[in-house]
């Protein structure tokens, strides 16, 4: 027993509860951060609740909806201070509304003299969760973890060019051109930090590169054949441009991770091997074969999942399940199908670039 | 033929082609899952409790993934039980960011699609995004650990400690490049929306949708992390067992 009490709290144990406390530090110094926003923000002192009232529609979900009576005070503006009122309504299923809570901090509106909810302020949780993942990736990967930062950080960067550039209308007409020269960029630039400027990145960047091209071309190849029976692009969210670009977006850049993850996989393996193209192609082949069904599963559970709330929504508004599976999760389904080409054409690929590039590595030392 | 069947089929091929038995094993694994997310989706509907499915499922579907990819028994073994571990704990912490962030359910940029849709429909839309959370790290948790086991085992009992932080190293950073790409393409749409019509920083930042999406890719990333000292640590521990 003392032994094991000895054990836990010995030194470096410690250290994983850095992450926990840079959530708390973050969480709490966003409590501050109201002056720096243009929204009136209130913090809440009270909330009272009236009588849940249940509510029931023509397909007999039934559900209770309570009108809450808030005050707060204001955090900002000139009017810093002061002590505001006003009311929310919430449900037990809570789609479009939320609860409120003693000490939360939200967003108001200002009409007629009357303040009005307009939604919940959520940086402290985000960004203290987001520190949170820093310092624990920062214990786990030690020494590396400045190229983990600096290849995201990276990879933020050239994401926000791209939206930038892609939603000046003069940029249009060439989206599809941009997006396809941007998946490069990424890929360049992400390889780069992975294998360094290196024949090895370059085999990796290939293979990316080369896969998720087939791949897009064997998807469309098919919808075309098929003439996109059951698979409605048109039902796409969050559209503000053509839904078929948009398309075509998500699925090059949501496989390219996976590709590319993948194809480092296997020619880091196969270029430390000695040169004998049929061994080093079999062992690439190998490798390949292990990876690519967790690295599908990891693309469709993402893709899938979040189309969880919607279909839940379908369901019960009596809609039949074929109608939901056709309309709310098939274009995640199509998604992941089609990035799982890319990750399974990537083992070929991959193996046999790295099998004819370069030489092994007891060759470089002789 | 629907396009769906098509792109099964293709997949199906092409899989044969490149795994050979393990390929089709592979397949059968995407197969399964599929069966059992159209299942939580049924069965959360169908008024059962989001969590508790979620947590059901999702044994489920790794242990699926898990021995169905892999041809390993013992590093099979392994992953699985570390995997099961690090789902626990990041149960735990999308428990909590969920409770704090109110996320659940639609943002206002989701009004079109819910236009004619009664909302009150009396299941609780936090308890589906707890599911919803919990379901997209599974992939990856199953990809970390089965990628941490099978390069312990490959190492050997002579590895060393720089060595092991080296390849935890390389998996975290591969495996996060897979997330954020995976996660970006899955909301392409929502940030071309927000820069378009012009969002402010701020606003961004207190997004529902946003801020929905941004900290399930940290519970992704959180769960990746921490499957890599968690395996090396059950595939130690394992060792020890043997040699007792």
């Amino acid at each position: 027993m003392k032994k094991f009490y000895g054990k836990i709290i010995s030194g470096s144990q410690w250290r994983w509860l850095l992450p926990i406390l840079a959530f708390l530090f973050v969480f709490g110094l966003c409590e501050f951060d109201g002056p720096l926003y243009p929204q009136p923000v209130v913090r809440l002192t009270r909330v009272q609740n009236e009588r849940p009232q249940r509510q029931v529609d023509n397909f007999n979900n039934v559900d209770h909806t309570t009108q809450q009576h808030v005050s707060g005070r204001l955090l900002n503006t000139s009017r810093q201070g002061r002590l505001v009122r006003f009311s929310n309504t919430f449900s037990a299923s809570g789609a479009l509304d939320t609860r409120l809570r003693v000490g939360q901090s939200v967003f108001v509106q200002r009409q007629n003299g009357s303040y009005q909810l307009q939604d919940v302020k959520r940086d402290g949780v985000v960004l203290g969760l987001l520190a949170a993942t820093l310092t624990l990736m920062a214990l786990v990967v030690k020494r590396r973890v400045w190229l983990t930062f600096g290849s995201l950080l990276a990879n933020v960067i050239l994401l926000l060019i791209t939206l930038h550039l892609e939603t000046s209308p003069a940029n249009q007409q060439l989206a599809y051109l941009l997006f396809s020269g941007m998946a490069v960029l990424f890929t360049l630039v992400t390889t780069v930090f992975i294998a360094g400027f290196s024949r090895q990145a370059a085999v990796i960047a290939t293979a990316t590169i080369g896969a998720t091209a087939l791949a897009v071309a064997l998807g469309y190849g098919l919808f075309n054949l098929t003439q996109y029976r059951d698979l409605h692009i048109e039902a796409m969210n969050y559209v503000t441009q053509v839904p078929q670009l948009l398309f075509f977006v998500q699925i090059i850049i949501g496989s390219l991770g996976a590709v590319l993850d993948e194809s480092n996989d296997i020619a880091v393996a196969v270029m430390q091997l000695p040169r004998d193209s049929k061994r080093r192609f079999k062992a690439g082949m190998a490798i390949g074969r292990n990876v690519m069904g967790p690295l599908i599963a990891v693309l469709f559970m993402i893709f899938i999942a979040d189309t969880f709330s919607e279909s839940i929504l379908w369901l019960r508004n009596d809609n039949a399940l074929t109608q939901t599976f056709i309309w709310v999760m098939g274009l995640g389904f199509a998604q992941a199908l089609v990035s799982a080409f890319g990750i399974v054409l990537a083992v070929p690929l991959t193996a046999g670039l790295a099998t004819v590039t370069g030489k092994g590595a007891t060759d470089e030392h002789i | 033929m629907s396009t769906f069947e098509a792109l099964l089929l293709a997949l199906l091929i092409l899989m044969l082609l490149v795994g050979g038995k393990q390929g089709f094993s592979n397949f059968m694994a995407l197969l399964i899952n599929l069966v059992l997310m159209v299942l939580a989706v049924i069965l959360i509907a169908g008024g059962f409790n989001a969590i508790g499915v979620a947590v059901v499922i999702a044994f489920v579907v790794l242990a699926t993934t898990i021995f169905l990819s892999t041809a390993d028994g013992n590093v099979a073994a392994t992953a699985f039980v570390a995997s099961l571990l690090v789902t626990v704990l990041v149960l735990a912490v999308i428990l909590i960011g969920v409770g704090l962030a109110h996320v659940q359910g639609f943002g206002t940029e989701d009004s079109e699609e819910l236009e004619g849709y009664n909302l009150l429909i009396g299941v609780s839309f936090q308890n589906i995004l707890i599911a919803t959370a919990l379901f997209s790290t599974l992939g990856a948790i199953a990809e970390a650990a089965v990628a941490v086991a099978a390069g312990m085992a490959e190492l050997g009992t002579q590895a060393s400690e720089s060595g092991l932080t080296k390849m935890g190293g390389e998996i975290i950073g591969t495996a996060l490049n897979t997330l954020f790409f995976g996660f970006f393409g899955g909301f392409a749409g929502l940030f071309i929306w927000f820069t378009q019509l012009k969002y402010p920083f701020w606003q961004v930042l207190n997004n529902k949708i946003f801020a929905g999406e941004l900290i399930q890719v940290l519970f992704s990333m959180i769960a990746v992390t921490v499957t890599v000292p968690l395996t090396m640590w059950v595939v130690k521990t394992r060792e020890k067992g043997n040699q007792a």
